[in-house]
C-alpha cells in the first residue's frame, strides 16, 4: 500500500480512549522513528491520570502549585487550565469549559524517538522524562509533540516537561496538580493494579473516556471523563480573547480581554 | 458546531527551532544542489560543464562549511554537540543525519581540494610572495591526485549528498505534530528548491567573480527550469492533496492557515515569485543576449529558496496547535534573531572571499584560455581581483 493511502488509513482509523488502554507490547525492534526501549522506573506499574472535568473548577491551584513544586521558569507551564467561554449561536446560553492540559505520557510518545541523544526516554512504568544533563537543547521534541507540553526552560536551556512528578511517586507522595486540586478531579495511580482507583474509574467509564488528539496516533494516558468530544482537538473556529498589552517601548505590562 | 468557543486563558508558546535553523537548512541545500552541479565536469569529465563545476565547487565548499556553524548555533547547549556521538539514538534522524553530515563535509572537502590541487601547484611555482607559499602548503606535495580516486571521492560525496537530502527532509516531515510539515513532498520540495537556489548561487558568482561564463548561464537557467517544474508539481500535487481529503494530514494543514490572510499573502508571495522566476528563466534562455542578466534571475532564485524554508521552519511553528489564533514571533535583533542571520551570511561571504584570496580555484584552463588570447588580467590569472 502507498504510504499516502496508508496515512488516510490511519487518520480515518480514529483511536478511542478505550484503544489507547491497550499497552503497545514493549517494543524491542526500533527502526527508524520507532520507539526505543524503555529504561528505568517500575516495570511492574504503568501510571496514568483521569481527569474528571465535572469536578474541575479550573481555579488554577494545580499550575500555581506545579510552577512551585518544579520551580519552572515564568512564563512556561508544566500543566495549565485552558478556559473557554462557550457561547450557544441561537440561545446565546455562556458556559464556561475548563480543560487542564499537561504531558500525556503516551504510550506512543512521538517526543521520544526523535531525541537525537536518548535524552528523553521513557521509564516502564511510562512516565516520560528528560535527562538535562545529556540533553543538547536542538528543542526536536518540542516541536514533535502535538500537546504543546514541552518547552525549553530558558534557565537550564534543556527541554522540560511534566514528569507526573516522579520524584514526589518516588516518595509516594502524590503529584503537586492532584495534591492540590481543590475538586478533586485529578486521579494519578497505577493502572497495571486492578485495585486502584484509577483502574476502578477507568473500569466503571470506559465508554465515556476520551484523550486529547487521537487522531496523531499518540495513545495518550491522561483520560478526561466530562470531555466535550469537541474539544479533543483544536476547537473550530475558537477566538482568542485575551491580547497583549504594550508600553510604548514594546514592553509588555498586561493583558485585555477582547470586546471588554 | 452550533456553538461559539472563545479561549478565555493561555499561556504564550515561543518557537523552539530558531532562524538558525533556516539558515542551516539554506545552506545546506545550496550545498547538496551545487555539488550535483559541480558532478557533470568534475566526475563525469564533461568540458562544456568545466566552467560550472569550478563555480559550483566554490559555492558548495563554501556553504558546506559555514551549514554546520549555523546548526550548532540552533542548540540551545551547542558545546554539548559531543553527545551526539556519545549517545547515538539510531532511530532518531537528526541523529543519523548528526553521522552522515560529518562524513558528507570531508568528501566534499577532500573533492574540492582534489580538483583545486593542479591550480595550487601550478601557483606556487610562480613568484607571488604570500600566495604562492600559502598555495604550496595547500597543495601538500608534488604527488598526482589519480583520476580514478578523484571519482570515486566524487561519488563517496554524491552518495553522502543523498543522505543530506534523506534526513533533511525526512527530519521535519515525520514531524506529525505539525500537519503543514508531515507530508512526503516536504523533502522534495526542500530538493527541488534548493536546485533553483544553487542555480542562482552559480550565475550570481559567475557574475562577481568576473567569471562572466554565458555558457554557464544557459545550463543554470535549463536546470532552473526543471527543478521550477517539479517544484510546481510538487505544490499543486500536495495542495490537491489537501483539498480532495487524500492525504488526511494535508487536509488539517490546509484548514489550520486557511482563514489567515498572513498565509494567504504569504501562498500569494511565493506562487508569483514561483512563476515569475519560471517565466524569466525561460525567456531568458531562449535570448542569448540576455544571458548576462542571469546574476538578477539568481538574486530571485536565491530569495525563492531562502523563503521557502523561512516560511517552512518559521512561520509554520507560529500556527497553534491546541490554542486560538497564531503565536506571535517577533524576530529578535540579537544572535537568536536579525544578528544570527546576518551573522551566518557574513560568515559564509567570509568563507567565499578567504577561498577567492588563496585558492586558485578558477584553475589552470582559465589563464591557458586568457594567456592564448594575451589580453591578461588578474581575474583571468586566477587571482583574486580587487578592484
Amino acid at each position: 500500500m502507498d504510504p499516502i493511502r496508508r496515512s488516510l488509513l490511519g487518520q480515518l482509523a480514529k483511536l478511542t480512549a478505550g484503544a489507547a488502554l491497550v499497552p503497545l507490547s514493549s517494543v524491542a525492534s526500533a527502526g527508524i522513528n520507532d520507539q526505543p526501549p524503555r529504561r528505568g522506573g517500575d516495570p511492574e506499574k504503568r501510571y496514568g491520570m483521569l481527569i474528571d472535568l465535572r469536578r474541575c473548577i479550573g481555579c488554577q491551584a494545580c499550575t500555581v502549585s506545579c510552577h512551585i513544586e518544579n520551580a519552572a521558569p515564568l512564563g512556561n507551564f508544566r500543566t495549565v487550565v485552558s478556559q473557554f467561554e462557550v457561547e450557544h449561536e441561537e440561545t446565546g446560553e455562556l458556559a464556561t469549559f475548563m480543560l487542564p492540559r499537561l504531558c500525556n505520557h503516551c504510550e506512543n510518545p512521538p517526543c521520544v524517538p526523535v531525541c537525537p541523544v536518548q535524552a528523553t526516554f521513557q521509564r516502564q512504568d511510562g512516565i516520560v522524562v528528560v535527562d538535562s544533563d545529556r540533553c543538547v537543547g536542538c528543542a526536536y521534541c518540542v516541536n514533535a509533540c502535538p500537546y504543546d507540553a514541552r518547552f525549553i526552560n530558558p534557565r537550564t536551556q534543556t527541554a522540560d516537561k511534566c514528569t507526573f512528578c516522579a520524584h514526589r511517586l518516588e516518595a509516594n507522595l502524590l503529584p503537586a496538580c492532584v495534591e492540590s486540586c481543590v475538586g478533586g478531579a485529578r486521579i494519578i495511580g497505577d493502572m497495571r493494579d486492578p485495585q486502584s482507583e484509577i483502574s476502578q474509574l477507568i473500569e466503571q467509564h470506559r465508554g465515556e473516556l476520551m484523550v486529547l488528539k487521537p487522531e496523531k496516533n499518540t495513545l495518550p494516558q491522561v483520560f478526561y471523563l466530562g470531555m466535550d468530544e469537541r474539544f479533543t482537538t483544536r476547537p473550530d473556529g475558537i477566538k482568542p480573547a485575551i491580547w497583549d498589552v504594550a508600553n510604548q517601548n514594546g514592553k509588555e505590562i498586561g493583558y485585555e480581554f477582547d470586546g471588554h | 458546531m452550533n456553538s461559539m468557543a472563545i479561549e478565555m486563558l493561555v499561556p504564550r508558546y515561543g518557537i523552539a527551532w530558531y532562524p538558525w535553523a533556516v539558515q542551516y537548512f539554506f545552506l545546506i541545500a545550496l550545498s547538496y544542489a551545487t555539488l550535483w552541479l559541480a558532478v557533470p565536469g568534475l566526475i563525469f569529465g564533461k568540458k562544456a560543464w568545466m566552467p560550472t563545476a569550478r563555480i559550483a565547487m566554490l559555492a558548495c565548499v563554501s556553504t558546506t562549511l559555514v551549514g554546520p556553524v549555523a546548526l550548532l548555533a540552533d542548540l540551545h547547549q551547542p558545546l554539548r554537540f559531543w553527545h551526539f556521538y556519545g549517545y547515538p539514538a539510531p532511530w532518531s534522524w537528526m541523529s543519523l543525519g548528526s553521522f552522515i553530515l560529518p562524513l558528507y563535509l570531508g568528501a566534499v572537502v577532500v573533492l574540492a581540494w582534489m580538483s583545486w590541487r593542479p591550480a595550487l601547484k601550478a601557483r606556487s611555482q610562480h613568484d607571488d610572495g604570500w600566495f604562492s607559499k600559502v598555495a604550496g602548503w595547500l597543495s601538500w606535495g608534488h604527488w598526482e591526485v589519480p583520476r580514478p580516486l578523484m571519482v570515486l571521492v566524487g561519488l563517496g560525496a554524491l552518495a553522502l549528498s543523498l543522505g543530506i537530502m534523506v534526513y533533511t527532509g525526512a527530519e521535519v516531515a515525520i514531524v506529525r505534530a505539525r500537519p503543514l510539515w508531515h507530508t512526503y513532498w516536504l523533502p522534495f520540495a526542500f530538493v527541488a528548491t534548493g536546485f533553483i537556489g544553487a542555480c542562482g548561487l552559480v550565475m550570481l558568482l559567475n557574475r562577481i567573480s568576473q567569471v562572466r561564463n554565458a555558457i554557464t548561464n544557459r545550463q543554470m537557467f535549463s536546470v532552473m527550469i526543471g527543478a521550477c517544474i517539479a517544484m510546481g508539481f510538487i505544490a499543486l500535487t500536495w495542495f490537491l492533496d489537501g483539498v480532495n481529503a487524500v492525504d488526511g494530514s494535508v487536509a488539517m494543514a490546509l484548514d489550520s492557515i486557511k482563514d489567515s490572510e498572513q498565509w494567504r499573502n504569504t501562498a500569494l508571495w511565493g506562487g508569483i515569485a514561483g512563476i515569475a522566476l519560471f517565466v524569466i528563466a525561460i525567456i531568458l534562455r531562449l535570448r542569448e543576449r540576455l544571458w548576462g542578466w542571469g546574476w538578477l534571475v539568481g538574486l530571485l532564485a536565491l530569495h525563492v529558496a531562502w523563503m521557502f524554508r523561512w516560511v517552512v521552519l518559521m512561520d509554520v511553528q507560529t500556527v497553534a496547535r491546541n490554542s486560538a489564533g497564531y503565536h506571535n514571533y517577533d524576530m529578535a535583533f540579537g544572535s537568536y534573531g536579525l544578528m544570527g542571520i546576518l551573522g551566518t551570511f557574513g560568515l559564509w561571504i567570509a568563507a567565499i572571499l578567504l577561498i577567492d584570496l588563496f585558492v586558485p580555484w578558477r584553475g589552470n584552463e582559465a589563464r591557458a584560455i586568457t594567456d592564448k588570447s594575451s589580453s591578461s588580467s588578474d581575474i583571468s590569472t586566477g587571482a583574486p581581483s580587487h578592484g
